[in-house]
């Protein structure tokens, strides 16, 4: 958790009003590789691995679990969702 | 002339204070805004997720988000839906 908060530091850019910005992209880096909570328009959300993505939001995850309305639906090894259904990209709290 | 504001420098004076995100269809985010893009993509942080359904407001806490800005509706600056809803005050 520390790492990751050493990494963000060093790619904070700031504004016009001087306060430090953490940009999309910025953001995007700073996942990749841990785990994520991915929520679609429709409401189901997929837990994984973020392997990869791109700048449409299309993502590619790994160990991905599937819920809906809280209940695990279904198991996926890889998993590519479409970018145009992300309602969100969340980190998960490491416990 | 020079005292007019674009709406995306509104948007960037509003970086390291809450926020309420009102999208399209019946979700709302709050959180504390970090950063955005050209599109508008947020990232938001110790976010509060609200989806509106018949029973009522449900919701849900999330550490640190890249919210999509394809379905961004509206935009509050220190907004709070919990203080502007219809059956409590309405002043703000």
């Amino acid at each position: 958790m520390s790492e990751q908060a050493t990494e963000t530091k060093k790619t904070t850019t700031t504004t016009t009003t001087g306060k430090a910005k953490y940009q999309p992209s910025d953001f995007l880096k700073a996942v990749l590789g841990r785990p994520v909570i991915v929520k679609l328009n429709s409401g189901v959300s997929y837990r994984g691995i973020l392997a990869c993505l791109d700048g449409y939001m299309n993502i590619a995850m790994e160990q991905t679990e599937e819920y809906d309305d809280g209940q695990l639906k279904a198991k996926y090894g890889d998993c590519f969702i479409r970018g145009n259904n992300v309602h969100y990209i969340s980190t998960i709290k490491r416990r | 002339m020079a005292g007019r504001l674009l709406p995306l420098e509104l948007v960037d004076r509003c970086i390291g204070s809450r926020i309420w995100v009102i999208m399209k269809g019946d979700k709302e985010v709050v959180g504390t805004l970090r950063g955005f893009d050209e599109y508008v993509n947020m990232v938001l942080d110790d976010v509060t997720e609200y989806t509106v359904t018949a029973a009522g407001r449900e919701k849900n806490q999330l550490d640190q988000i890249l919210l999509n800005g394809n379905n961004v509706c509206i935009m509050v600056p220190g907004g709070d839906p919990e203080a502007s809803s219809s059956s409590s005050s309405s002043s703000s």
